[in-house]
């Protein structure tokens, strides 16, 4: 043993062996396969959100005088400022599709259920965090969508029962949009909640090293193959790869398809033509169906039970024995969520 | 020579009370911890939360009678809020009167006239409302929500309006 070596392990008393098991789960052979691997992609963009979103907020500032110039500067001007700001948008966009496709894959596979339910509830809490991270991301730029986004959201909060004037006011720091508002969101956008996503991301994670990943057996594999494979360096080596694609791919969307600024907020003026972001379609549909109080809480108990859906699961599986109809009703959730997507996509209003 | 005898003592009362004492004393120290940083979280909400309550004023907004029944006007509130006033009826009493707001009731976006379709629309939920400020379509039309209507007043034939006077723009 070395001199250094002896000095850091007097230092760091962890021997090779501890690292080693700490460091070699074993993985299950379906992972091999990547649409298993969704997971470890938006734990991934998340910390390219991390790191890009640090560098934007060198230059960003959260007053409602100079937000929109400061992005302006960051993509017009500053080195890099558009590539950045566009590799952060993109990453966002990359992160939430992949996160409900690797909602879809461990609902549709069963791998909520016992004893993985915390797991999913966690899963869940991450989704909605995440969502939130993303609304009080495009309220920063200050352009049109931006502030009428605050606005609705704002609104919608205040038709929960009880408490929701309550939590306006607490969002927007008064009664309506003002010279407050901008900064709290910066601060829910940069700190609280990305706070929050490391935490539930460590929950997550943690959960899934004590339970160990589901597994699963596919017909083309052999009773003689082996039916796990090392993390390190094998489960690794795969994620490196992932994480090479996902940057080749956020360089090309945010050159291909960069970053744009819209027209500035205008609290006079709502655009005749007004979306928000793609993953918010299906509720801004939602709530051109029903009116306000009625989306919001449908909407609410839909995410209730999306929350709790391993245990009605149970509970139904232990009702009607090899019933599949949590599969009937993921298959219809699925579709209607990317129905009314597409409907909001496809028309004005 | 007489050896001094060891002081009474209950030798099997002492655990309990040592134990009794601990726990009383690790109780009064939770509740203490729970107390001192359950008031600073309450300080903490309470800092966030907006220091004063809404500012409202009262502005002056025309001469009554220079509206006559079945006219109306535009106002522009402190935050920038249009708002149209109108004269309704001939009474001479605050009655006569209805200001309109422009923000819908559905979730705050602004409404805008159009003029061809004799109607209030919203783009960002398609509510619709007719020329007196009733929701008759999208959301706000379904939960029969209407256009806010502002408080006038009139002192010495001039009439005046209710408004916010807190927003972005003030």
């Amino acid at each position: 043993m070395s001199a250094v070596s002896r000095w850091l392990a007097e230092r760091i008393p962890v021997q090779p062996g501890q690292l080693r098991e700490l460091t070699n789960e074993p993985v299950p052979n379906h992972l091999r396969r990547w649409w298993f691997c969704l997971g470890g992609t938006p734990a991934y963009l998340f910390v390219v959100q991390i790191v890009t979103g640090i560098l934007l907020a060198f230059y960003y500032e959260a007053s409602p005088e100079h937000a929109y110039e400061s992005v302006r500067y960051i993509t017009e001007e500053a080195a890099y400022g558009w590539f950045l700001r566009g590799i952060h948008k993109w990453a966002a966009t990359l992160m939430i599709a992949s996160m409900i496709l690797h909602q879809m894959r461990v609902f549709f596979t069963g791998a909520y259920r016992k004893p993985r339910e915390l797991n999913w509830m966690v899963g869940m809490c991450l989704l909605v965090t995440v969502l939130l991270t993303g609304f009080t991301g495009y309220s920063l730029v200050f352009e049109q969508l931006s502030y009428w986004g605050a606005t609705v959201g704002a609104n919608i909060t205040d038709t929960v029962p009880f408490v929701g004037a309550h939590m306006k006011r607490l969002l927007l720091a008064g009664d309506a949009y003002n010279e407050h508002t901008l900064s709290r969101f910066f601060l829910l956008h940069a700190a609280v909640l990305p706070v929050t996503i490391g935490l539930l991301l460590f929950l997550h994670i943690t959960l899934i090293r004590l339970q160990g990943v589901t597994e699963f057996h596919f017909e083309d594999e052999g009773p003689s193959e082996p039916k796990f494979f090392n993390f390190f360096p094998d489960h690794f080596l795969t994620e490196l790869a992932i994480g090479l694609v996902l940057m080749v791919l956020l360089s090309v969307l945010a050159t291909a398809l960069p970053v744009t600024m819209g027209p500035k907020a205008d609290p006079l003026t709502t655009p005749e033509i007004i979306k928000p972001e793609w993953f918010f379609y299906v509720a801004f549909r939602w709530l051109k169906l029903f009116s306000a109080t009625v989306a919001v809480l449908s909407m609410g108990f839909i995410l209730f039970v999306m929350f709790l859906w391993p245990f009605i699961d149970a509970w139904i599986r232990r009702r009607w024995p090899g019933s599949e109809f949590s599969v009937w009703v993921g298959t219809a959730g699925a579709l209607t969520i990317i129905g009314l997507t597409v409907w909001e996509a496809a028309v004005a209003h | 020579m007489k050896s001094k005898e060891p002081p009474a003592s209950r030798p099997d009362d002492a655990p309990p009370r040592r134990s009794f004492l601990g726990q009383t004393g690790g109780a009064a120290m939770a509740l203490a911890l729970a107390t001192s940083y359950g008031t600073c979280g309450a300080y903490g909400l309470r800092f966030l939360y907006p220091a004063r309550p809404p500012r409202r004023i009262w502005q002056f907004v025309a001469v009554a009678d220079r509206l006559q029944p079945g006219e109306s006007m535009p106002f522009r509130a402190p935050d920038g809020q249009r708002i149209t006033v109108a004269r309704q009826g001939e009474a001479g009493t605050v009655e006569d009167f209805i200001a309109l707001g422009s923000t819908c009731p559905h979730l705050g976006c602004q409404v805008h006239w159009q003029p061809d379709r004799q109607r209030f629309f919203c783009p960002c939920h398609n509510g619709v409302f007719d020329p007196r400020g009733k929701g008759i379509g999208g959301p706000p039309g379904e939960a029969g929500q209407s256009l806010p209507r502002f408080p006038l007043k009139l002192e010495g034939g001039l009439l005046y309006i209710e408004v916010p006077a807190e927003g972005l723009l003030v």
